[in-house]
């Protein structure tokens, strides 16, 4: 990032107040949403997505493992975002770990729930092969390949598509074997098993520049910024968590406003998600 | 197909492939009694030295003040090495033309600062390989109240103009040789010294002092809305234009235009996937017409 001179700065303020942003956007669009799955055959589910120049991939990595012993019917999940150094300069080296983190704890609050596996995107027990003893161990991993702003989004993007393309193989686990050593689970079978991602929220990012709030925000306009609520929502409208970046302090009803804004944008995002998803997977079906 | 990645549906991605197989025959056909048999395609590495900006004396470029050294500005050109724009190559803000002194030198920042957006000209050939600029004219200097955009530098063909005032639009175009494109609110050349002189110190003042400025006073001085919703359908025409990897010239762009005006569509539809393939299928029709024309 370059950097802007005083003459952009001032255009690309004046276009968020005046609801023309510098390529033709209104303030509650996003950018054409580019959705392909299957990207990385060695994981049990990956996804590619792209918005404008913004493009990240999401994979699921499943690992035979014992639950939790206070969850013994739920598999356990941990996810995890990398900025790859291609994404730009700043990225190399070490230079990304602050962003790394802030993306992982922001998703891992709107996706994988609290301490007791309530409220997560989908429900970890489809993840257990035998209560108790055995159970997948999901692994999401998230890398950025080019920030070009809401990475955010397309983070939540890209985890709703893996985990709808993951396929858990079906476990077959002989009868009275024991399972306290390392047991010796048949995974011939070809046969798998999806994971029921119609939980699964999106994320929205409203980004407030001046006295307006804009979607999608591309990094141009993200220098701009005063601040930034990114809210968490699923197909029942309800939130499921909510995180607000930048130093500048709101006041509460703008941030009552930006949830209902939020709120309203995030149901043509999931229906537009939803359908690019699907045809990506037939997509791949296909080839 | 260039791996341009849209999410094509499958009629859309045949009618692109038509298009653009069309474009390839034409184009091959330009050469009279040649025929072109395609042998081996070679993946050509898009950030190799093969397809970067070739710099020549007299071309118009954009580039952005990455450091103000001492009598010069360097500049950031989409090239390999930066630019140099000396002081004495720059006409003064008063208009005279005399020696620079060492109170010029002290206030070069006041003319342009790091990050500013510059119009010049390329004046020849340092001994390392590096650009000089000059920026002499009434016509070259900062750029404000527009958008910058990136394209290929291979997509620009040098043409006799590289400056268009689009009087309709109320836009100025400027598309440098570099790849660098200005699309912006139109500026009047400054004739008027004095006044200019004093629009630079009082939006100086203004951006210093930003953060007590209201925002009812900013919104003032934003360009209007109808010129914004122009500068902002050339910009997407020419990002279209540079997705397709076609050459990027006025004609081209303002076919662009029409075709989206004429269709009715908002302006950020433009970027998707069916105006993409419009506008292939377009030029495609544009170019055979033409062929049969001459032919």
């Amino acid at each position: 990032m370059v950097g802007l001179s005083a003459g952009e700065k001032h255009f690309i303020q004046g276009g968020i107040a005046q609801d023309l942003r510098a390529d033709g956007r209104k303030r509650l669009n996003y950018r054409p949403i580019y959705v392909e799955t299957g990207v990385i055959p060695q994981a049990d589910g990956s996804a590619k997505v792209k918005m404008g120049a913004t493009e990240v991939i999401a994979s699921v990595k499943l690992d035979l493992a014992r639950p939790n012993p206070s969850q013994p019917g739920k598999g356990k999940v941990s996810l995890f975002v990398s900025c790859s150094a291609t994404a730009g300069p700043m990225f190399e080296g070490r230079g990304s770990e602050e962003l790394s983190t802030e993306l992982s704890v922001a998703l891992q609050r709107c996706l994988l729930g609290g301490k007791s596996g309530a409220g997560a995107a989908f429900d970890p027990s489809c993840l257990s092969i035998v209560d108790g003893k055995l159970c997948w161990d999901a692994y999401i991993d998230g890398l950025v390949v080019s920030a070009d702003g809401n990475l955010l989004d397309a983070l939540g993007a890209a985890i709703k598509a893996a985990l709808t393309n993951t396929r858990v193989p079906v476990a077959n686990v002989p009868a009275g074997a024991s399972l306290d050593e390392d047991p010796d689970v048949d995974l011939s079978s070809q046969e798998t098993t999806r994971i029921d991602t119609s939980g699964v929220p999106v994320i929205v990012t409203l980004t407030k520049v001046g006295r307006h709030y804009i979607v999608d925000a591309t990094s141009e306009e993200e220098s701009q910024m005063s601040s930034a609520v990114s809210v968490s929502i699923n197909k029942e409208r309800r939130i499921c968590g909510l995180t607000k970046r930048g130093g500048a302090g709101l006041d509460p009803s703008i941030i009552l406003d930006m949830i209902s804004v939020a709120s309203h944008v995030s149901e043509q995002l999931m229906n537009k998600l939803d359908s690019e998803i699907a045809a990506a997977e037939a997509d791949e079906q296909d080839t | 197909m260039r791996g341009i990645q849209l999410s094509l549906n499958q009629t859309q991605r045949l009618r692109l492939q038509t298009a653009l197989e069309l474009l390839e025959t034409l184009s091959s056909k330009a050469s009279l009694n040649a025929s072109v048999t395609v042998a081996d395609n070679i993946p050509v590495n898009y950030e190799d030295g093969v397809l970067k900006y070739k710099p020549e004396i007299g071309d118009i470029i954009v580039g952005r003040v990455i450091e103000v050294a001492p009598k010069r500005w360097r500049l950031e050109i989409n090239f390999i090495q930066d630019a140099v724009l000396m002081l004495s190559s720059m006409t003064l803000p008063d208009g005279i033309q005399r020696r620079r002194t060492a109170v010029d030198e002290l206030n070069m920042r006041s003319i342009f600062e790091e990050i500013d957006v510059v119009c010049a000209e390329v004046r020849g050939f340092q001994h390392d390989g590096s650009l000089h600029l000059q920026a002499r004219s009434q016509k070259y200097g900062k750029l404000e109240r527009g958008q910058l955009l990136t394209i290929p530098p291979y997509l620009v063909k040098r043409r006799k103009q590289h400056f268009h005032h689009l009087e309709q639009y109320g836009v100025d175009l400027i598309i440098g040789c570099n790849g660098f494109i200005w699309v912006g609110e139109h500026v009047e050349a400054k004739d008027d010294m004095v006044v200019d002189d004093q629009v630079n110190k009082s939006e100086q003042h203004s951006s210093k002092s930003r953060n007590w400025t209201s925002l009812e006073e900013q919104e003032q001085t934003h360009t209007p809305a109808e010129t914004r919703q122009n500068i902002c359908r050339i910009a997407n025409a020419i990002r279209v234009l540079s997705t397709l990897g076609f050459n990027v010239t006025l004609d081209v762009i303002m076919e662009t235009v029409y075709l989206s005006s004429s269709l009715n569509l908002e302006i950020h539809e433009m970027l998707g996937a069916e105006f993409c393939v419009l506008v292939a299928e377009s030029e495609a029709e544009r170019r055979s017409s033409s062929a049969k024309r001459k032919g």
